[in-house]
């Protein structure tokens, strides 16, 4: 079995927790598209590491508690 | 659906157009004896109209489209906040027409697959020479592969904008 590993986020909790944010104002706030926004919050997309921190810092968190990763095996 | 979908389906619709126009009009010049396949200069001539035709209905096209986008906002803006508000509709327009970091992503990802398909397209044009066909079809098979290059080119993208892209 190999072992493969993705990238998880909290983006949609920390939105919440942030007076019910939209994905467009994040998008502002970090300089990326509503799009992208959307596919990082689907697992669609893993961010560079620039923008993983902007996001981070949008919510005023550290990195690691937006993003995280699990490893899992197919 | 985003801007960037948008934009590359009219992309792809104007490709596939031209493409169709081009093998339309030259099939038709062979098929009633007008041109014949060892007259270079006649399908150079052609296909250097063509790529004209490619390059500037690809900007009226593109222009058409842009106006209209940028009515569709406005009239959901207005539906939306009962106000025509300039600066709200432009700065709608412009967080829909921004370019980042996935957009460049999908965007290289595409064009490699563009690229494949020209080179296997310039490579099959090479060996068509080996054969002994004529040297119009050398000239054709390179200007379609281009052009379905081009057109996978965005349906490569399209794909990437749906199924999401990992980055690396």
């Amino acid at each position: 079995m190999a072992k493969k590993f993705r990238i998880t986020n909290n983006i949609r909790r920390f939105r919440f927790f942030a007076n019910e944010m939209t994905q467009q104002q994040l998008a502002e706030k970090v300089g990326a598209s509503r799009q992208t926004i959307l596919a990082i919050e689907a697992g669609k997309y893993s961010p560079s590491l620039e923008l993983a921190f902007k996001i981070a810092d949008a919510f005023d968190v550290k990195i690691g508690e937006v993003f995280d990763y699990e490893v899992y095996e197919t | 659906m985003s801007y960037q979908e948008k934009r590359t389906i009219v992309s792809i619709i104007t490709g596939v157009i031209i493409l169709a126009a081009y093998i339309i009009y030259s099939y038709g010049r062979y098929q009633t004896g007008t041109i014949s396949s060892d007259d270079l200069k006649v399908w150079a001539g052609i296909i250097l109209i063509f790529i004209g035709i490619g390059v500037i209905s690809t900007i009226i096209i593109q222009i058409i489209f842009h106006i209209l986008l940028s009515i569709s906002i406005a009239i959901q803006e207005n539906m939306k906040t009962g106000k025509c508000d300039d600066k709200e509709i432009e700065k709608t327009i412009n967080a829909q027409m921004l370019t980042d970091e996935m957009d460049k992503l999908i965007e290289l990802k595409s064009m490699k697959v563009g690229f494949v398909i020209a080179g296997i397209g310039f490579v099959i044009a090479l060996t068509t020479q080996l054969l002994n066909y004529p040297a119009a079809v050398l000239l054709n098979v390179m200007f379609i592969s281009f052009s379905v290059g081009s057109i996978f080119e965005g349906l490569t993208q399209i794909y990437y904008y749906r199924r999401g892209i990992k980055n690396g």
